[in-house]
């Protein structure tokens, strides 16, 4: 029997919660800077700057703006989703599961003869 | 210098605070010479002038980038898509071939940490010295060289961030600004905010940066194959290993080529056992491979006990260095590189397009001709001056009224009032006309782009 069968229906397995997680905090967050942004900046002056090649309409002045910051906060959420999963596992730090320091020791200690010279 | 687990301690040993040893050899001096590039450039190339300009100056205020004498527009950010990709590319490229070289040589979290440590270890000397100064009481040579190590590391980090603000303000105007304590506030936070992360960073993160926080140390692996160059101890040769006498016979005591010193643990930055087989904190800085070969060189054994080699190599089954990978890798490269660099060295500098006046649709003037009145919305995107002349293609008939001559100053923007003039004899309805903008001096700088004339037609006249 595999993983897949075992799973209780309706309960959402790490990834779904993962994926689902990432895309509702990014599209929060391009929410809320779409918002901010154009309360304060005129899509019509991105026409004025004379940036683009095209005139750009305000309505997909809006959109691309947002699609644009749902974008990048996909890519931030994204990258620190993936950073807390493939980090140390919980109780690292109270040092669960850890291997020991490297044991180091002087390095003539079991060689009498080794001479360092420049490295000492 | 073994920790040492005291009494009442938990069961878990304290993760030691790591005092890399110094280490000289090959790879130590190839990092010197990557620090002294890296940093050179950073450190000098804001005050390089080229044609009259800094040689890298990101002008934030007036939208323009000024890149090794060539003017990037806000047009121009195409370009910075290119470059980000391109890095990103470069990336996976040399890892597939080399592994974590960025991490070793060519990041600025080493390249600066590596300037961090040999102002520490010049004042508070070598590793046993910084051992035992961290462990004696305060006295005056413990504050004296503490607080000495503090200010060049502030120092250090002050001047870094005065020339990172230095690309995006001109480093000349934000140097006397300094001396006469007269920056903006904002040149100011910048120059604090940058020079905190510098000392941060390469003071006290150090290699927790490359452990905990670099997204590239996870995903790394993925651009890993068998064929990839990467430090490996030769467990094979090394073990088992032991202490021995220099006249020992290995056969004899049963032991392979490594004594145990433990110098490959003492000179990691990260503080891993690279005999442990490849680990993920490993930085790839060689600093095992230096010191494993100096060590081999004193007790007249070969080098390589620790080496660059490739899993396959050390399983003797031959290393393919040209690889699909690599191909694929390489060929997206030299096409981005390639198409980047043509479309930057054909790169038209001059800007124009023809806007209709959106008050009025034509004129009617005496004698039959009909006006359309426009917007020139002209850049001259060159750094010098030029004259344009201006005509119409594919209509003959059109005249070309300016308000006044077409001549831009280097790097010029101006909306010049047009009027074109057409007989009414000659058309009716709209007219799709191709107009034509050309320096008169340097033919090649010349643009060809539309605009819409409108006539009355026929019926409208009835």
């Amino acid at each position: 029997m595999n993983n897949e069968a075992r799973e209780i229906p309706g309960r959402w397995n790490q990834r779904k919660r993962d994926i689902a997680t990432v895309l509702w905090i990014a599209f929060l967050a391009a929410c809320v800077g779409t918002f901010v942004i154009f309360a304060v900046l005129d899509p019509e002056a991105l026409n004025d700057a004379w940036v683009l090649p095209w005139e750009m309409g305000s309505r997909l002045a809006y959109s691309l703006g947002f699609l644009f910051l749902f974008l990048v906060s996909l890519i931030a959420a994204s990258l620190t989703a993936f950073m807390i999963r493939t980090g140390p596992p919980p109780g690292h730090a109270a040092g669960k599961d850890a291997k020991p320091p490297p044991e180091i020791h002087e390095p003539e200690a079991e060689n009498p003869d080794l001479d360092l010279g420049d490295l000492k | 210098m073994t920790q040492e687990l005291g009494p009442g301690t938990s069961l878990y040993r304290k993760e030691p605070k790591i005092y890399p040893r110094q280490v000289s050899g090959r790879f130590a001096r190839l990092r010197v010479v990557a620090v002294w590039v890296l940093l050179g450039l950073f450190y000098l190339l804001p005050w390089i002038q080229i044609n009259g300009k800094q040689a890298m100056l990101f002008d934030l205020p007036a939208r323009k980038f000024y890149i090794f004498g060539l003017t990037f527009w806000p047009q121009d950010f195409i370009y910075l898509a290119l470059l980000l990709i391109t890095a990103g590319l470069s990336l996976f490229f040399f890892t597939a071939l080399a592994g974590r070289l960025w991490c070793g040589f060519a990041c600025p979290q080493t390249v600066w940490t590596e300037v961090f440590m040999w102002i520490e270890n010049r004042v508070e000397g070598n590793r046993s010295r910084r051992m035992k100064l961290d462990k004696t009481p305060w006295n005056l040579e413990k504050i004296l060289r503490k607080s000495t190590k503090q200010a060049l590391w502030i120092l250090f980090a002050a001047w870094t961030g005065f020339t990172f603000v230095g690309f995006f303000t001109p480093i000349r105007e934000l140097g006397e600004n300094v001396l006469t304590l007269s920056m903006g506030p904002w040149e100011t936070f910048w120059m604090i905010f940058y020079g905190a992360a510098t000392y941060g960073n390469a003071g006290f993160l150090r290699e927790q940066v490359c452990k905990y926080m670099c997204p590239y140390a996870r995903f790394q692996g993925a651009m890993f194959d068998k064929d990839t160059l990467i430090i490996s101890y030769d467990e094979e040769r090394g073990e088992p290993r032991g202490g021995r006498r220099k006249t020992a016979d290995r056969e004899e005591l049963g032991l392979g080529d490594c004594i145990d010193c433990t110098l490959c643990v003492q000179v990691c930055p990260t503080g891993i056992d690279i005999r442990d087989g490849l680990q993920y904190e490993c930085i790839a800085c060689a600093a095992c491979i230096d010191v494993c070969d100096h060590v081999m060189d004193k007790m007249e054994y070969p080098r390589g006990l620790i080496r660059y080699t490739t899993e396959n190599a050390l399983k003797h089954q031959g290393t393919r260095v040209l690889r699909p990978r690599i191909f694929v890798y390489g060929a997206l490269l030299l096409i981005i590189l390639g198409s980047t660099l043509w479309s930057m060295t054909h790169r038209v500098p001059l800007r124009a397009d023809l806007i209709r006046d959106r008050n009025a649709l034509y004129r009617e003037l005496p004698g039959g001709i009909i006006e359309n009145v426009y917007t020139l919305k002209i850049t001259n995107m060159d750094d010098e001056a030029h004259i344009y002349t201006m005509r119409v293609l594919n209509n003959d008939a059109v005249e070309v009224d300016t308000s006044r001559e077409l001549q831009l100053q280097a790097e010029e923007v101006a909306g010049i009032s047009v009027r074109l003039r057409i007989p009414r004899s000659e058309a009716q309805g709209v007219q799709a006309l191709e107009i034509e903008l050309q320096a008169q001096q340097e033919p090649s700088i010349r643009k060809v782009f539309k605009a819409r004339a409108l006539m009355p037609t026929e019926a409208g006249n009835e």
